[in-house]
């Protein structure tokens, strides 16, 4: 009887010892200070340096190094690629078989090009003014970061921005060899890659495309805006549209569609199959149709879209430069199905009935298949003052994007690839894509007030909020740059004056784990460490909490059955 | 019970089974180009790293001639639930030393590949032997295999057709352990899960029924002892 009298005396002493003073009743609290004044100064818990500082936190190389020359103008087959200023360049090869044809070219070039013999075809000159008017595209699909069922973790892997892998579908040129680099890495080959390569043609010409269909669903090619027949010529279905044109291209068959625009023009082509979810994997691409010049042979491919360095005879004429801009935003949660499983038909049933578009939003925004920081390795629209440069884009992405230029106004000339009357061509400086919508821009980089502010290294990103964030973590998503020669370095990075890079090029910085400030203020914004004062206080309330629940179940218990 | 006791054995020793998934593709110098190399082919397919003649050092002669055909596409999948692509044959097995001639016959209109990882580097750059078919075409190719009891790793490195069922192996005389996801050999290392929506109501029914049954059995001696 005695021990359990101490006990009690014991819990509640230990109990109003523990309870802190600062959670006493507000007017307890202002009696006691008239008393005692205010607490002694406990200094507030110090800040920590960020989480996992070791080897797993070291940022990645900014630019990486480009041992065989591919950003450096060529000639190769007779066919002149210009060179790009940025880090990274598609290689030169692929770029000059796609040009001449994969059967026109060397067995060397195709060697080096990664194509096989019949991944573009080049036929006749129906016309007779110097340049292939028969081009046959031979198309495959490839899974990124999908699944497996011997290896953890995504294969075929392709990364948009350090550490972040999310599923995807392309359409890809037809490439000879491994899908791989090599086997241990399971990294993509360069040709890889988001988005689906920008295809050109000349108006006129006689484009085959076909589709080979290498991946384990259903899938077809929609020529979105581009001119071509419902039915071919054989009667047979050419809209890609399964409801209505034709039953898809199943896995391990091929389907060739078949036009001839007779309009030029900034087009689009997508799967449609099950659109909601294919197009947002990744199934589109840029299909741009040239006006029909004399010996004008186009870059038949551009690799993940971005600069053209094959140029038309038309943009030759009138511009310093062209790039390809392909928007497209991602939704991880839809990604992340296609490796939940590797049966087809479990991940069938997650990504077309358990997943529901309308209750998705996107997480992550590409613009030509990379996000910040990586767009800045490959997507800057490079040029000197005085430049006139032509941007075709595309935003194929669930959300409509606000294309805002830092320093530039620029001029839209083409909507949806017809040509807009002189009267509404007004410098703006942002411009509304809706979904699939194109835009054809003049960026003139003229200092003059209007068109442009003078060199510098220029933003461009989609002004809309989410646009510019890695899911919800910022700087990223689709911001680029406008970057003038003068303030870019020999290996195309940019000549930044601002903070250091390194966090948004560590992984760990896109998985929350580093405060945003800590590599320029350290210490001053960064995670605090915690209250362990207050821990131990809470640790002894619950201690006499808990005793003092055994001791009342205890007079409970004696109460009921007296010995 | 030998199987459960095996299983059991397994399970002891999975991590180190683990690293044994794929031990053929470890590939020490993994940067060596896999597309260069003495190639010969055209646009109906290629060739590489084909050897007819040289022998490998553990070798004093060629052993066997061996001749396989092999199909692939999706056709040579059915009867495999959840597979989309495969082969006829998707275990070779020759004696140490044999010389392996393989027509490779693709049945449907994409690509597929036949492909060796392991095999030694100073015969085989990149240590791989590779057959590539475009879609209706077939193509033959010879290389010379080496004396070792060795289990090699066959597959079509076209995005996940190694995945969707086109995972072999080339068992070199007694070979050296079945690897994992070898379609109709082996199991998969990670099993997708086939379980039920119901299961957690049919763990919740035998959780319950267990208890019953204890109490039941817990309960009975007692009173029979007071007897």
């Amino acid at each position: 009887m005695k021990r359990r009298t101490a006990l009690w005396a014991f819990a509640i002493v230990l109990a109003a010892v523990s309870y802190p003073p600062h959670w006493y009743p507000e007017t307890l609290r202002l009696q006691l200070t008239r008393l005692f004044g205010a607490s002694d100064d406990r200094p507030l818990p110090p800040s920590v340096p960020p989480r996992a500082p070791g080897a797993g936190a070291e940022p990645e190389v900014y630019c990486p190094p480009d041992p065989e020359g591919w950003r450096e103008a060529h000639e190769i087959e007779g066919v002149t690629i210009e060179r790009v200023d940025s880090c990274v360049a598609d290689n030169p090869w692929l770029l000059a078989a796609s040009v001449r044809g994969t059967n026109n070219v060397s067995a060397e070039t195709l060697m080096k090009s990664g194509l096989t013999a019949d991944a573009v075809e080049v036929g006749a000159d129906l016309d007779g003014d110097g340049d292939p008017d028969e081009i046959h595209i031979r198309l495959e699909v490839a899974e990124l970061n999908g699944g497996s069922a011997i290896v953890p973790g995504p294969v075929t892997r392709y990364a948009i921005a350090p550490g972040i892998e999310p599923g995807l579908w392309v359409f890809a040129p037809k490439l000879h060899g491994m899908a791989v680099e090599n086997i241990e890495s399971q990294q993509a080959r360069p040709e890889l890659r988001l988005p689906s390569p920008a295809i050109r043609v000349e108006q006129g010409d006689r484009v085959r495309i076909t589709l080979e269909n290498s991946h384990y669903m259903p899938h077809t090619i929609h020529l979105h805006g581009a001119d071509h027949g419902f039915v071919d010529v054989t009667g047979e279905g050419n809209d890609g549209v399964p409801l209505t044109s034709e039953v898809p291209v199943v896995p391990g068959a091929a389907r060739t569609y078949e036009l001839q625009p007779r309009e030029a023009g900034t087009m689009f082509y997508h799967c449609h199959v099950q659109p909601h979810v294919h197009v947002q994997m990744g199934l589109q691409g840029l299909f741009v149709i040239e006006d029909n010049r004399p010996d004008n042979w186009v870059q038949t491919l551009n690799p993940g879209a971005g600069q053209v360095r094959v140029r038309s005879a038309e943009s030759r004429a009138a511009y310093a430069a062209e790039f390809d801009l392909h928007y497209l935003d991602l939704d991880r949660q839809l990604g992340e199905r296609i490796r939940a499983h590797n049966d087809p038909r479990l991940i069938t049933r997650s990504m077309h009935r358990d997943y529901d578009v309308t209750d998705a939003t996107q997480d992550y925004f590409t613009v030509n298949g990379r996000s910040f920081p990586y767009t800045f390795r490959e997507s800057l629209v490079t040029g000197n003052e005085g430049d006139r440069l032509k941007l075709r884009v595309v935003n194929g992405g669930v959300n409509g994007i606000a294309l805002h230029t830092h320093g530039h106004k620029f001029t839209v000339t083409h909507r949806d690839g017809v040509p807009l009357p002189e009267g509404l061509r007004t410098p703006q400086d942002v411009a509304w894509l809706a979904t699939a919508q194109r835009l054809d821009l003049d960026l003139r980089l003229v200092n003059d007030g209007l068109n442009a502010y003078g060199p510098g290294i220029w933003l461009f990103h989609d002004h809309g909020n989410r646009g510019v964030t890695n899911d919800g973590i910022g700087p990223g998503g689709n911001i680029s740059a406008i970057a003038y020669g003068k303030y870019l370095q020999s290996d195309g990075w940019p000549k930044n004056q601002g903070v250091s890079w390194d966090n948004y090029f560590t992984a760990a910085y896109y998985r929350r784990e580093v405060p945003v400030w800590h590599n320029y203020l350290p210490g001053l914004l960064d995670d605090t460490g915690t209250d362990r004062w207050l821990l131990w206080r809470l640790v002894g309330l619950a201690l006499a909490g808990g005793i003092l629940l055994a001791l009342l179940w205890g007079a409970v218990v004696s109460r009921r059955s007296p010995r | 019970m030998r199987h459960v006791a095996a299983s059991l054995l397994a399970g002891l020793l999975l991590c180190g089974f683990a690293d044994a998934r794929d031990e053929n593709q470890a590939d020490p110098d993994p940067m060596a180009g896999h597309q260069h190399h003495a190639m010969s082919g055209d646009a109906s397919g290629t060739v590489m790293n084909a050897n007819t003649d040289r022998l490998p050092r553990d070798c004093a002669a060629v052993g066997e001639e061996a001749n396989f055909t092999i199909h692939a596409g999706r056709e040579h999948a059915a009867g495999r639930p959840g597979h989309i692509f495969g082969m006829s044959q998707h275990e070779v097995r020759v004696p140490p030393c044999s010389r392996v001639s393989v027509t490779f016959v693709n049945d449907d209109e994409v690509r597929h590949q036949w492909m060796v990882h392991g095999l030694p580097r100073y015969l085989y750059p990149g240590g791989m032997f590779h057959i590539e078919v475009a879609g209706g075409h077939q193509r033959t190719g010879t290389f010379i295999v080496p004396g070792e009891d060795r289990t090699y790793l066959i597959h079509c490195d076209i995005a996940q057709h190694m995945e969707k069922g086109m995972r072999g192996q080339l068992v070199v005389g007694a070979g050296s352990g079945d690897l994992w996801g070898v379609a109709g050999i082996s199991d998969d290392f990670y099993r997708s899960s086939y379980l039920p929506g119901a299961t957690w109501a049919w763990l919740a029914a035998a959780l319950a029924a267990g208890l019953v049954l204890g109490f039941a059995l817990l309960r009975r001696p007692a009173g029979s002892a007071e007897k």
